[in-house]
């Protein structure tokens, strides 16, 4: 992850750096889901093997590339609409972004997240390699 | 967690004179980064836990041109990588030691821990031991009006190797005939077998030393261990012989902060 970039329409903005505080939140929480946090179950029998934090995987510091968080504002129309939601919406993007973001750099589209290495192996021998 | 006995013996002597003759009797605390979760888990409940951090003559590090490098067992592996000698004569043991993730179990975490974690394979680490086994019946738990019902659609997977047959990603896949998968977890142990280290273990026999590499095996049976120490020794200090300068390439899961997946060393 090098530079991720959210711009955020979340109507009438009341305290601006509070507001940034949870894009960015949610960017964070979508890189973590996109590359990383995965539930592993055993098959056969059912067991859940990675119920801890040391296998269920979450980014790092050195995983967070450079974001940017630009708040849509000054603009009496948006404003006018009042205050709306802001928790959740700038979480639903991320992974899509990031999929899109790796079908570019690599040809062929990843269908599932996380985006593991192994996953994006898989896609690229489906594809028959990087050259193609 | 089990309510157990805590000892601190202040010599190795009396550490040995308080350890069991048989594994998960008693256990060993050194940096307790292993072992706290092994309790937590209920993989391990010793009636006692025999504290060795007090002991003086399992700690610091020494260095000469003629005999090499003397590393105490209760070294931690911030002790390692920071020490000047070691970063310059032995420069893939302070990496194989920065290797160790997070600076938190760095600072606790010692060399001979290091050496006896137990395997963090998850199946041994969800409590189905070494070897787990599916046992008896599998089938779904519910069946939907239309589908077939849990007698129809019912497996008998008694006795299917969950490892072999399951999620593989973490296990030992090269020079591994089994009938145990796990990886390893140490970090310093390649380092220490490329560079020839001697493991000198302390039990109530006196002294004995094997080689870093003879330090590991696999276990046969679920009872067993992944060293050759017995139950009532004490891995006490580690020799590594001069040597020059070898480098170290690790190879980890993406995720920052996780334990590695294969340590690797080439000795040039």
């Amino acid at each position: 992850m090098n530079k991720f970039v959210a711009v955020q329409d979340c109507g009438l903005i009341i305290n601006e750096k509070t507001a940034e505080s949870q894009v960015f939140g949610a960017m964070i929480m979508g890189v973590c889901f996109s590359l990383f946090e995965e539930r592993v179950m055993d098959d056969v029998t059912g067991r859940p093997l990675n119920a801890n934090m040391e296998f269920y995987k979450l980014a790092g510091i050195g995983d967070i590339g450079d974001f940017v968080v630009h708040m849509w504002k000054d603009d009496p129309e948006q404003d006018a609409r009042g205050v709306i939601g802001l928790g959740e919406p700038p979480a639903n993007s991320p992974a899509a972004a990031i999929g899109n973001a790796i079908a570019n750099a690599i040809g062929v589209r990843v269908p599932q997240a996380p985006f593991t290495p192994a996953r994006i192996l898989e896609a690229l021998e489906k594809k028959g390699g990087l050259s193609s | 967690m089990n309510a157990f006995e805590y000892a601190a013996p202040t010599t190795k002597e009396q550490a040995v004179s308080l350890l069991g003759s048989q594994w998960g009797e008693t256990e060993i605390l050194a940096g307790g980064t292993d072992l706290l979760s092994l309790m937590k888990d209920n993989l391990t409940t010793p009636k006692r836990v025999v504290n060795i951090k007090d002991i003086k003559e399992l700690q610091g590090v020494k260095y000469s041109g003629s005999s090499g490098l003397r590393l105490g067992a209760l070294l931690t592996l911030e002790e390692l990588l920071s020490n000047a000698t070691v970063k310059k004569e032995y420069p893939a043991l302070a990496q194989a030691a920065e290797g160790v993730s997070s600076p938190q179990i760095r600072h606790v975490g010692t060399v001979g821990g290091d050496l006896c974690q137990r395997p963090r394979c998850w199946y041994f680490r969800s409590g189905l031991g070494y070897f787990p086994k599916a046992t008896g019946l599998q089938g779904p738990a519910f069946a939907f009006s239309g589908e077939k019902s849990f007698a129809e659609e019912v497996t008998n997977e008694s006795g299917k190797d969950l490892i072999v047959n399951g999620k593989n990603e973490y296990h030992a896949i090269l020079g591994n005939s089994g009938p145990a998968y796990f990886v390893h977890p140490s970090s310093l142990a390649p380092a220490l077998i490329a560079l020839d280290a001697k493991i000198r273990i302390f039990g109530s026999a006196g002294w004995r030393e094997v080689s870093a590499e003879q330090f590991f095996v696999t276990p046969k049976n679920d009872g067993d261990r992944e060293t050759v120490l017995k139950p009532n020794e004490i891995l006490g200090e580690i020799i590594v012989p001069s040597s020059q300068g070898n480098p170290e390439r690790d190879i980890r899961s993406p995720a920052k902060g996780g334990p590695g997946l294969a340590p690797s060393l080439l000795r040039l």
